[in-house]
C-alpha cells in the first residue's frame, strides 16, 4: 500500500510550506531570504564600490543625484526541512500502527517540501545500522521527482529498538548547517523527557512543528484486571490493577501529559498538534496544519 | 475476664494462613505495551489523590485480621465474673395427650403447641432458664433446668405425643417445687386444655399461663369397651361399646366389629351432639382372640376412632362356699352356668384347688389365696373395721363397675353393717353415710369383693339384683375374665405379666411391628412394660407361650376434644388461655443477616471493580 494516495498527493501539490524566518540557506531556491541577489523583488540601495557589476546601477538615481548607487534585489533561497522520525520500538504499537502514521505525515511534509523546491532531510531515529541505505537516500532529497524515491526509502524503515529523543533532537540540531523547518513525529514516550532535544533545535534557530501521535489503545486502555504491563523498549515492568472505573483518572494523566508537552511547545513558539494514530490523515494535513499556518 | 473454652486460642494458628494468602502474589496478566510511562505517571498521580491508597491492601488485612481475632475470642467464649440477677425458671409443659394429636390445627395441635414452645425458647434470655416435661401417660423430663437453647430445642424436637390420656397432674406436682419459691418462676402449659384429673391438684397461686391450641372438636370416639359372656347364649360373646360424639353436630357413621381382623358386623349409628350412644354386639367366638371396634367416617382425632380388646374362651369356675347355709346363695350360685359350686362349712387349707371362694359370714381357719367374695369377715389386713352401722341407708353405687351391670338398689334395705375406712387397695362400689358397703379391689394377684353387711340381714337377696350381683361377681372374679383385664390397658399406662421364673428372655411386638428384646431376672416375678403409649395390639412372647394385651385410649375426656379456653385446677382456681403476652420480640437476627448480606455484597462489589 502506498504511502500517500494519488489523489493526496495531488492535493499536497498545491500547498507551499510557511517559513516564518527568512531561509538562511546557501542554495538559491523559492524562499526569501537576507541574502542579496538576483531576483525580482527590490531589497534596497548601497553605494557603489570599485568592482561591482555595473548591470545593477540604479541609472535614474545617478540622473537625479548625480551619484552611483548599486540596487540590490532579495535572493530566493531554499528552505532546509528536517524531519525527525520516531522509529523507536515503542511506535510499533497501536492500531492503526503508530509508526505507519507517523510515515504517512513525514511523506506529506516532505512532498510539500519538495514540490516547493525545499531540501528535505528525514532523520529516523534511533540509529538501524541494517537501514543505513535507505536512511542514506533520505538525506538532503531535492526535487519533486525525488519524491518517489523518498518514499520508497520511508517504506522500508521499521521502528525498532530503545530511542533518546534528547540525544536525536540535540544531534540534529547540532548536524544542520543551515537552519530551518524542523518537523519532530514522536509519541514522546520517552522516560528521558523531550525538554533538552527540543530545546536545541529552538535554540539552533529552527521553526519547530511538533506531531505528537498516540495509539487510540494509549488514550483511553481496554484491558482491564490484573496487570503485569512490560514496557517494549527498556522491558520495565509495571504491576497495576486497572478498571473501568479508573478509565477517567487515566484519561486525566494522559490529557495532563500532553497539556504539558503543549505548554512547553507553546513557550518557546514550537507549533503543537495532537494526532491519534487513528485520525483521518486529511484531517491533520489539509485542515490543522492548514488552520496552524503549517502550510498554505 | 476467664474463658470457659481457651482451647479455642488454637485457631489462632490461621492468623499466620491470613498473613501467608496475602504474601501471595496475585496471578496477573502479562501484557507487552509501547511504554510503561504513561502508567507510571497514572499510578503516581491516583496514588497522589488518594492519601491512604499505600496502605489500602494493608488495611484489608488489618480488617481480616481483626476479624479472625474477634471470631477467635468469641469462641474461647469470655466471662467475667460479675454479678447478675438471677433469670426467670420457666417450665415448659407440653401436652402430649391424645387429644393433641388432632388435625384441626395444621398440621397438628402437638406441632402447634411445638411451635409455640420453641418460639418461647427463643425469647429467653442469657440468664432465663427452663425445663422442658412431656406430659402424655406419664411425664418425662425431657430437660433438665438449663438455658442451653440448642439443648432445650432438641428436647422440643424430640417430644413425640402419645395415645394416652392426658396426666397433667403428674407434671405440675413436678414443676411445683421448682418454681414456687422463685421470684421469676412461670408454669407455661401447651395444652388443647381437654385434661381431666386436676381437681386434687392444689393450685397454691402458682404463675401460669396457659397457651391454648386447638379450633374445633369435630371428633366422635369410642370410650368404653367390654366384652364377657353373654347371659343368654353361653356360646357368644357380648360387647359392651359406647361411643361418644364430642362436635356440635349429629354425627351418622358405622361402627364396625372385627374378630382378629375380620369383619363380623357394621351397623350405621346416628350419634347426638354432645352424647354418648351405647352399643351391643354379639358375635360367636370359638377361639381366644381380639375383637376390634372402628368408627368407619373419619375425624379430627384419629386415635379414639379404633379400640381393641382380648376376648378369651369362658372357662368353668370352681367356686368353693364356705357357708353355714344361705339357699339365696347357693341358689344364686347354681344360677350361674359357668360355676361349679362346691360347699362346705370351713375352710382348713388355702383352697387353691378352687377358682374362686365365697366366705358367707364365716371365719375360716385359713385365708384363701385365690379369688374371694367375702361377705361380712375378713382377714384385719384388708379392713379396718371401725363399728357397726344400724340401717345404713345406700345412698350411692358405682353404676359402671363390672360387678354392678344391671345391679340397682332400689328397695333394698339392710339392717345391720360393719363401718369400716375405705382401704387404699379397693374401690368402693356401695356407699352409705357411714362407710361403704361393698368395695372391691385386688390385694397383689388376689381378686375381693367385701360385703360390709350380712345378705340375709337385708331384703336384697328377695331382690331381681342379687342373683344377676352374684352372676357378675364371679364373672369378675373367674381367673379368666381378671386375665383377659390383665390384658387390657389404657395407653400409656404399663402392662403387668406374672412370671414363674423360667423364662429369661421376653420379645414384645409393637402395634407398628417393631419388636422390644427384653431380658428377664429370673428372681423378678413380675414383667413391667411400659412403652405401650402406641394404641393397638401388643404381642408378648415368653418361652413358648404368647399373650395378646391391647392398648387403647378409652377416655371421655381426652375424646372430647372441645378446646377449653380456661383451665381449672382445683375447686377455685382457673388460667385462662394467653393469647399473647408481652415479650421483648428481638430483631437482632435479621440486623445480623443484613449485615452478613452487606458483606457478601461489598466482597462481591470489589471483585466487579476490579475485574
Amino acid at each position: 500500500m502506498p504511502l500517500l494516495t494519488a489523489d493526496l498527493l495531488r492535493r499536497l501539490e498545491q500547498l507551499q510550506l510557511l517559513a516564518q524566518r527568512r531561509a538562511r540557506s546557501v542554495s538559491r531556491g523559492e524562499r526569501r531570504s537576507r541574502a542579496r541577489g538576483q531576483s525580482v523583488e527590490f531589497a534596497d540601495h548601497r553605494n557603489y564600490v570599485f568592482g561591482d557589476d555595473l548591470r545593477y546601477l540604479d541609472w535614474n538615481l545617478y540622473g537625479r543625484l548625480d551619484r552611483l548607487f548599486l540596487k540590490l534585489y532579495e535572493e530566493e533561497r531554499e528552505l532546509p526541512v528536517r524531519i525527525f522520525l520516531d522509529a523507536s520500538e515503542s511506535m510499533a504499537f497501536g492500531e492503526p500502527v503508530k509508526f505507519d502514521f507517523a510515515r504517512q505525515v513525514a511523506a506529506a511534509v516532505g512532498y510539500v517540501a519538495l514540490c516547493g523546491f525545499d531540501r528535505v532531510t528525514i532523520l529516523p531515529f534511533p540509529e538501524n545500522p541494517g537501514e543505513a541505505v535507505a536512511r542514506s537516500g533520505l538525506r538532503a532529497v531535492r526535487g519533486r521527482r525525488s519524491a518517489m524515491g523518498m518514499f520508497q526509502n520511508l517504506a522500508q524503515l521499521t521502528a525498532r529498538g530503545a530511542a533518546d529523543l534528547n540525544a536525536a533532537l540535540r544531534r540534529g540540531a547540532i548536524e544542520a548547517r543551515q537552519t530551518g523547518l524542523a518537523v519532530v513525529l514522536s509519541d514522546f514516550l520517552d522516560p528521558a523527557g523531550y525538554e533538552t532535544g527540543l530545546d536545541a533545535l529552538v535554540g539552533r534557530g529552527f521553526q519547530v512543528d511538533v506531531v505528537h501521535i498516540l495509539a487510540p489503545e494509549e488514550l483511553a486502555p481496554t484491558t482491564y484486571g490484573d496487570l503485569r504491563l512490560v514496557d517494549s523498549e527498556t522491558g520495565a515492568q509495571q504491576e497495576v490493577t486497572f478498571g473501568k472505573y479508573r478509565l477517567a483518572a487515566y484519561q486525566r494523566t494522559v490529557q495532563a501529559f500532553c497539556q504539558r508537552l503543549r505548554e512547553f511547545c507553546a513557550g518557546r513558539g514550537i507549533t503543537y498538534f495532537l494526532a491519534s494514530s487513528a485520525t483521518p490523515l486529511e484531517d491533520l494535513l489539509l485542515k490543522q496544519l492548514r488552520a496552524a499556518e503549517v502550510w498554505r | 475476664m476467664s474463658f470457659l473454652a481457651p482451647m479455642a486460642f488454637a485457631f489462632a494458628a490461621a492468623i499466620p494462613v491470613v498473613i501467608l494468602f496475602y504474601l501471595l502474589k496475585r496471578k496477573r496478566v502479562v501484557k507487552l505495551v509501547s511504554s510503561t510511562l504513561l502508567w507510571q505517571k497514572f499510578l503516581a498521580e491516583s496514588q497522589a489523590s488518594a492519601p491512604f491508597q499505600k496502605l489500602r491492601h494493608n488495611w484489608l488485612l488489618v480488617l481480616q485480621l481483626l476479624l479472625l481475632i474477634l471470631v477467635i475470642l468469641a469462641l474461647a467464649r469470655p466471662f467475667f465474673a460479675g454479678e447478675i440477677k438471677g433469670g426467670r425458671l420457666l417450665v415448659a409443659i407440653l401436652d402430649a395427650s391424645a387429644s393433641m394429636q388432632s388435625t384441626d390445627e395444621v398440621p397438628s395441635r402437638f406441632e402447634k403447641a411445638r411451635r409455640e414452645a420453641l418460639a418461647l425458647v427463643d425469647n429467653l434470655t442469657d440468664t432465663d432458664q427452663m425445663v422442658v416435661l412431656l406430659a402424655g401417660g406419664n411425664t418425662e423430663v425431657k430437660q433438665s433446668p438449663t438455658g442451653n437453647k440448642a439443648a432445650l430445642r432438641r428436647a422440643l424436637q424430640a417430644a413425640v405425643p402419645s395415645d394416652s390420656p392426658t396426666r397433667l397432674t403428674e407434671a405440675l406436682k413436678l414443676a411445683q417445687p421448682l418454681v414456687r419459691d422463685r421470684v421469676g418462676g412461670e408454669i407455661h402449659l401447651f395444652s388443647d386444655g381437654a385434661v381431666s384429673g386436676l381437681e386434687e391438684f392444689e393450685f397454691e397461686g402458682l404463675n401460669v399461663v396457659f397457651h391454648r391450641v386447638g379450633q374445633r372438636a369435630e371428633n366422635a370416639g369410642i370410650v368404653t369397651l367390654d366384652v364377657r359372656s353373654n347371659p343368654e347364649d353361653p356360646t357368644r360373646r357380648a360387647l359392651f361399646t359406647s361411643v361418644f360424639n364430642a362436635s356440635s353436630n349429629i354425627v351418622r357413621t358405622e361402627v364396625e366389629l372385627l374378630l382378629d381382623g375380620q369383619l363380623v358386623e357394621a351397623r350405621p349409628v346416628e350419634i347426638p351432639p354432645r352424647e354418648t350412644l351405647p352399643e351391643v354386639f354379639f358375635a360367636g367366638q370359638t377361639n381366644d382372640g381380639v375383637f376390634t371396634v372402628r368408627l368407619a367416617s373419619p375425624d379430627d382425632l384419629a386415635a379414639d376412632n379404633e379400640a381393641s380388646i382380648v376376648s378369651l374362651l369362658p372357662q368353668p369356675a370352681r367356686v368353693l362356699l364356705v357357708s353355714r347355709g344361705n339357699r339365696f346363695l347357693e341358689r344364686a350360685l347354681a344360677a350361674v352356668p359357668s360355676a361349679e359350686v362346691t360347699v362346705v362349712t370351713d375352710l382348713a387349707d388355702s383352697a387353691a384347688d378352687f377358682d374362686i371362694t365365697v366366705l358367707d359370714d364365716v371365719l375360716p381357719a385359713a385365708w384363701p389365696s385365690n379369688n374371694v367374695l367375702a361377705i361380712r369377715s375378713a382377714p384385719t389386713n384388708w379392713v379396718e373395721i371401725t363399728g357397726r352401722a344400724e340401717a345404713p341407708a345406700i345412698v350411692d353405687w358405682r353404676t359402671t363397675h363390672p360387678l354392678l351391670r344391671f345391679v340397682t338398689f332400689d328397695n333394698v334395705q339392710i339392717s345391720e353393717a360393719l363401718t369400716v375406712v375405705p382401704p387404699g387397695w379397693a374401690t368402693p362400689i356401695v356407699e352409705a353415710p357411714g362407710g361403704p358397703l361393698i368395695l372391691a379391689g385386688e390385694i397383689g394377684r388376689q381378686r375381693v369383693v367385701w360385703l360390709a353387711f350380712d345378705t340375709l340381714q337385708s331384703t336384697w337377696p328377695l331382690r331381681v339384683s342379687f342373683p344377676i350381683f352374684i352372676a357378675n361377681v364371679l364373672d369378675w372374679l373367674n381367673p379368666v375374665t381378671a386375665r383377659a383385664a390383665q390384658f387390657l390397658v389404657q395407653a400409656g399406662a404399663p402392662l403387668r405379666l406374672p412370671l414363674d421364673g423360667t423364662v429369661t428372655n421376653a420379645v414384645v411386638r409393637l402395634p407398628n411391628g417393631e419388636e422390644r428384646r427384653l431380658t428377664l431376672d429370673p428372681a423378678v416375678r413380675e414383667l413391667v412394660f411400659g412403652e405401650t403409649g402406641r394404641r393397638g395390639v401388643y404381642q408378648i412372647e415368653l418361652g413358648n407361650r404368647r399373650f395378646t394385651f391391647c392398648a387403647n385410649l378409652l377416655d371421655a375426656p381426652e375424646t372430647d376434644t372441645t378446646p377449653r379456653s380456661e383451665v381449672r385446677f382445683g375447686k377455685y382456681a382457673a388460667v385462662a388461655a394467653a393469647e399473647a403476652r408481652p415479650a421483648n420480640v428481638e430483631i437482632w437476627r435479621w440486623i445480623a443477616l443484613a449485615g452478613l448480606a452487606i458483606l457478601m455484597f461489598e466482597w462481591w462489589f470489589y471483585h466487579k471493580r476490579t475485574a
